[in-house]
């Protein structure tokens, strides 16, 4: 059954793919058609495939000694990431009906967004490393591609540009660790890498853990590559939600879960994880504070609820990392498709321009205040629930200061959820703004994340279940809901968190009161120059590209200096070799 | 001797050659100009499309009984695994370029010239990677460099073709000389050109190791002007960018390839130096790929970039033989040649996709301008197919997956890890370092190509030929597929990086 | 080193080559370009038969030699009628003057 579902899975979209492209943009409605019909099927199989979770290897194809042999790993960390991949996909595609009607390259459109969706199922999946990686840059690609989709507009283009070339220096990380890897097992396998890490010599698995570390913090936006993501959402909303919030960000995180077993022993490795996630937690949230573009805040959160997740894995929790995962993908695809219409209806994406919007349309605010209030940690949503449980597994296993760092962070973000609602829907009208109404296939993707923040926290002890029971090297214990809900609300810690998340709440509000939410604050020459890491990739861009313009004079074009090139070549190869004989 | 072995390969072409030529002469009455185009074209596609058959004949030989030797009256030739792999690439690449060109240089002046050289020019490569004698070698690479000044200088009423085939000639005559002195040196030494007696008879006392490793350096350097290896580079970008497209992408995607394959069977014979050479090929592929990437980042002329980028694809290849020639191991052998034929690939198709864009955009507007970056704003609207084409040849070049050259620089870094030597190991990182930069020039050209604001080149642009979309297809599908399984063109990769380690006996 | 007549030849040979090489990198000429060329072919022509001698196999090195003043005759041709053709577009024969694809 695995064994024609995961080819299915990872297939199926990119069919879709193919076939809106040759469909060609002269037939708009068909294309939405395909589009919603290969992402609803291959959401299908992924909730199928959910139930058929193994840890045994389904496919198997050999390759050769350079590549491996290709092989696809249904288990537990696979099929949960594939089936959000695959159901807010095709949630994202459905939402773009609406959202991208009248667009004149809906061929291309599509054609990225499904596959990204085959690619990032495959990069789950696949239980060979070299195949991870494969995956991983296509899913780069898509990303670059849907970035720079509106891409007459400079920002956009070079705003994918900067997402490309940091995730690719990123992917040069996975590329390393895998090839150390190979080079010391003969193998490409996960399992393999998995079940022998102990036999590794120390230096070569610290290698690979750091530079798997690299690969998964430029992946997910984590300090110090957290520059590429504010400026990745000139995405059209749609790509925003499914790419880079509920998706391939989360592949980051999926990298330090799974290679957990394997790198835990590794000196500073776990502390390395835990400062990289707690450093963009905190310095994300403290953008998010001052930033105006609707968007971009969102961005920020996104950057700094995935710096729980890391910070979660550093602490040994991988299941609560993939908890708060599955939580942030529902909420976070809920707050960005929200905000996609509320973009789409007014036409800007400045929240200095909006205000009072609220009672202009009442479903989308009501589905943006739940996904602010899951955002903020608020009972019984599904955020309160994961974030939670990783502060409470920071509190166990973490430093103290980490724990109030941590903390901290969940006051800031209940700080700028509050006034990021209350911006757009709230407060007084500030500009004369066109309200469209959503539509309906909007508002059905809308009702049904919502609706999903919820409710899939009920969905701990099943995936508890499937991780703890097809991850043999996980040694994860099995525990229920229940369980859970238990142990949560009898910590004291938890009334601690929500008493910071109220306060935050009531900061909030109080500026509110006073129109204080934006303006000159001592924070915005940090967050405009992303804590000065933007300035490191500027002199790195500038510097290469003024070099190399420089190094074109080396190319006069004249006849004598080309000869004078040869000659002088010739010399040096001899005194070289002169001199190693 | 028989048109059915591999000879065949060899003969057929430069039989074909004078008569193609003849063909376009006959008659000069002028209103059999068009028939007389379209005999030219015809001919000259036959020709080619003949040579599949002894090349498929000779794969089956070399499936069946190994090393094949055999003579065209005096002249003795070899056919190896390397010869076979880059016969193949010669005659694909110029399978392709033949029926790419029907459109793209019809009513030329001279079209019947332009087709009988570049017949002239495959037969020669395929008799130069088949060569058993050192001398012999020589010969061929010189007539291979002829007729390919004459196809870079082609569009003679152009000053800039004429000056960039002037270059050309002066610095590939250069690196002759220096072969030739080189020769000189081994003939000297040894008393015969015979490469399998010369490779024996270095390893005699009586012979001086100092001058042999003079003759290799005059090879490396004089073979290396082909190559273009870095500070010889100079004419390239000027060569390949004012060439007709369809020689661009020959001369990107055969030309210099078969230029390193001359370099390798030379050095080869100077045995027991395969350690200097490893380490003087991995210098010069570093440089290649650096220089390459930087030249190639700031140009506005897509041409000209994409002849920079040939440098620093070049430059990969070049780490993959230098790692297998250094230490030993044979996968970096068969990642360079899967690179090469790669490379063969996908820059033969953005020679290819650019000219379509030429084609449509300036010829068929009876304009010989040059393609320049802003000029392909929009194309994607006009020219759907060739922008798609042109993505998976640029993205392929910068080594993204599910495309072919993904998986050729893929093979070069494992071969690389596996030397475990932290110098190699170093490299391969500045060498993936290196993709990414490229990227920096490859993205914004796929970028450009889907704006939706035409420029006025393309607005302009009139329709393509089915002759000039057909080769993109093949090419096209070909890298994507070779992407998803690179094992496929094992059975050429792997008896040429074989061969190559038996070369240098190690 | 002993005055023997292949030393002569061999010091013909260094001479010409440095002839050659040091034209090729001041000549701004096309017309000289070509000639210096010429110059350097015919060092490498002494060369062969110098080697084929040296090494007993005279016949291989005159052979050879024949062969190369064949090649080389084509190369001269090419190169003189791209000069003739450069000059009739350029309207000059120095070289500085006709680069104009750099950097």
């Amino acid at each position: 059954m695995a064994a024609i579902l995961v080819p299915l899975v990872i297939l199926l979209p990119w069919l879709g793919a193919i076939t809106i492209w040759l469909v060609r943009n002269e037939h708009p409605r068909l294309q939405h058609i395909l589009a919603v019909v290969f992402s609803i099927l291959t959401a299908i199989a992924s909730l199928v495939l959910l139930t058929t979770a193994t840890s045994e290897t389904v496919i198997h194809i050999p390759l050769g000694k350079a590549f491996g042999d290709l092989t696809f790993v249904p288990d537990g960390l696979a099929v949960s990431l594939t089936a959000i991949a695959a159901v807010i996909g095709s949630l994202a595609v459905v939402f773009s009906v609406d959202y991208m009607r009248g667009d004149e390259q809906l061929g291309r459109y599509y054609f990225l967004v499904l596959f990204f969706i085959g690619a990032m199922t495959g990069l789950v999946l696949s239980g060979n490393l070299l195949f991870t990686f494969f995956f991983w840059e296509i899913t780069a690609l898509c990303s670059y591609g849907l970035i720079s989709f509106y891409n007459d507009d400079p920002k956009a283009v070079a705003g994918g540009m900067k997402a490309l070339i940091i995730t690719q220096v990123g992917g040069v990380g996975l590329l390393v660790g895998t090839l150390i890897a190979f080079v010391n097992l003969g193998s490409f396998q996960i399992s393999d890498l998995l079940a022998k890490a102990s036999t590794l010599p120390a230096v070569s698995l610290s290698l690979i853990a750091f530079s798997f570390l690299i690969a998964a913090a430029a992946k997910s936006a984590q300090f110090p590559f957290h520059t590429w993501l504010p400026d990745a959402m000139e995405a059209p909303t749609p790509v925003s939600a499914l790419i880079h919030a509920a998706t391939m960000v989360n592949a980051g995180i999926y990298l330090l879960a799974r290679f957990y077993p394997a790198f835990e022993g590794v000196p500073g490795w776990k502390m390395s994880v835990l400062l990289v996630g707690l450093i963009s937690a905190l310095i994300a949230a403290l953008s998010a504070l001052v930033a105006t573009d609707l968007k971009r805040v969102l961005a920020y959160s996104t950057v700094s609820q995935l710096g729980y997740m890391v910070y979660a894995i550093g602490a040994g929790g991988v299941l609560a990392s993939q908890f708060h995962l599955l939580s942030h993908a529902v909420f976070k695809a809920l707050l960005f498709l929200a905000a996609g219409s509320v973009i789409h209806s007014v036409g800007t994406r400045d929240m200095r321009r909006m205000g009072a919007l609220g009672s202009r349309m009442p479903l989308v605010r009501n589905v943006f205040i739940i996904g602010a209030l899951a955002l903020a940690g608020v009972p019984i949503l599904n955020g309160f629930w994961s974030k939670e449980y990783i502060l409470e597994v920071g509190l166990e296993h973490s430093p103290i200061w980490a724990y109030a760092i941590m903390l901290f962070g969940a006051g800031l973000t209940a700080f700028y959820t509050f006034r990021m609602v209350w911006l757009v829907f709230f407060g007084r009208e500030r500009d004369q703004l066109n309200v469209h109404q959503a539509g309906s296939a909007m508002k059905f993707a809308l009702r049904i994340l919502a609706a999903g923040s919820f409710v899939t926290w009920l969905f701990f002890g099943g995936l508890n279940g499937l991780l703890s029971t097809t991850l043999p090297f996980h040694a994860l214990e099995h525990e229920s809901t229940l369980e859970l809900v238990s142990a949560i609300l009898s910590a004291p810690a938890t009334w601690f968190a929500l008493l910071v998340v109220a306060l935050g709440f009531g900061f909030s509000w109080v500026r509110a009161r006073g129109f204080v939410l934006f303006g000159g604050s001592w924070l915005n020459p940090f967050v405009d120059t992303s804590f000065g890491f933007e300035l490191v990739n500027d002199l790195v861009v500038q510097g290469v590209s003024r070099f190399a313009e420089r190094l074109r004079a080396t190319q006069t074009g004249e006849l004598n200096w080309n000869i004078f090139g040869m000659v002088s070549a010739l010399l040096v190869v001899l005194v070289v070799l002169w001199m190693g004989a | 001797m028989n048109l059915l072995t591999f000879s065949g390969l060899i003969v057929i072409p430069l039989i074909s050659s004078p008569l193609v030529y003849l063909a376009g002469r006959v008659g000069t009455h002028e209103t059999t100009l068009h028939r007389r185009s379209f005999l030219v074209r015809g001919l000259a596609l036959l020709a080619v499309l003949i040579s599949w058959l002894p090349f498929s004949v000779a794969v089956q030989k070399f499936f069946m009984y190994g090393v094949q030797k055999f003579n065209i009256e005096t002249i003795w030739l070899r056919v190896d695994g390397i010869s076979l792999l880059m016969a193949g690439c010669v005659l694909f690449l110029g399978t392709l370029v033949i029926l790419f060109s029907g459109s793209y240089m019809a009513g030329e002046v001279g079209e019947e010239k332009y087709y009988a050289m570049l017949l002239a020019m495959m037969g020669l490569m395929i008799g130069l990677v088949s060569a058993s004698d050192i001398f012999n070698l020589w010969v061929w690479f010189e007539g291979m460099a002829i007729s390919s000044y004459l196809l870079v200088a082609f569009y003679r009423e152009q000053p800039a073709s004429l000056e960039a085939g002037m270059k050309y000639l002066v610095q590939s005559a250069t690196g002759s000389v220096l072969v030739l002195i080189g020769i000189a040196l081994v003939l000297a030494q040894v008393g015969t050109l015979d490469m399998a007696e010369i490779a024996e008879a270095v390893l005699r006392s009586s012979v001086n190791r100092t001058s042999l490793l003079g003759a290799g350096a005059l090879f490396l350097i004089g073979f290396g002007v082909k190559v273009a290896l870095v500070p010889l580079h100079t004419w390239l970008p000027d060569a390949h960018s004012q060439a007709p497209s369809g020689i661009s992408a020959m001369l990107s995607g055969v030309v210099i390839e078969i230029g390193l394959i001359a370099m390798l069977r030379a050095l080869a014979v100077l045995t027991g130096f395969a350690l200097s050479w490893g380490i003087l090929l991995m210098a010069f592929g570093t440089l290649n790929i650096l220089y390459g990437n930087l030249l190639a980042l700031r140009q506005t002329v897509v041409k000209r970039m994409l002849a920079y980028s040939s440098l620093s694809h070049v430059g990969y290849v070049l780490l993959g033989l230098g790692i297998a020639l250094y230490s030993g191991i044979e996968l970096g052998a068969q990642g360079a040649f899967f690179h090469l034929f790669n490379h063969m690939l996908m820059k033969g198709l953005a020679f290819l996709s650019v000219g379509a864009l030429m084609y449509g955009m300036f010829l068929r507007n009876g304009s010989h301008a040059a393609l320049k970056v802003s000029d392909l704003a929009g194309a994607a609207q006009k020219y759907p197919l060739v922008a798609l084409a042109f993505s998976i040849a640029v993205l392929g070049l910068g080594g993204m997956p599910p495309l072919a050259g993904f998986m050729s620089k893929w093979q070069i870094f494992v071969a690389g890890f596996e030397t475990q030597n932290n110098w190699i190991v170093a490299l391969m990182i500045f060498m993936a370092l290196n993709s990414v930069l490229s990227l920096g020039y490859y993205a914004p050209l796929v970028n450009l190509m889907y704006h939706k604001e035409p420029s006025q080149q393309v607005l302009a642009g009139k329709p393509l030929t089915w002759t000039i979309a057909l080769p993109l297809i093949v090419m096209s599908l070909l890298i994507i597929v070779l992407g998803f399984f690179p094992n496929l063109i094992n059975w050429l990769t792997v008896p040429a990086g074989a061969e190559l380690m038996k070369m240098f006996g190690s | 080193m002993t005055f023997t007549p292949l030393n002569v030849i061999l010091f013909g040979v260094i001479a010409l080559l440095g002839v050659g090489f040091y034209g090729l990198l001041i000549t701004r000429n096309l017309i000289k370009v070509v000639m210096v060329l010429q110059i350097l072919i015919k060092a490498v022509i002494l060369a062969l038969i110098l080697a084929g001698k040296m090494s007993g196999s005279t016949g291989l090195g005159q052979s050879t030699a024949a062969t190369v003043i064949v090649a080389d005759t084509i190369v001269a041709v090419v190169g003189l009628a791209l000069a003739v053709q450069v000059r009739r577009r350029f309207g000059t024969l120095d070289v500085p003057k006709i680069s104009t694809l750099r950097g």
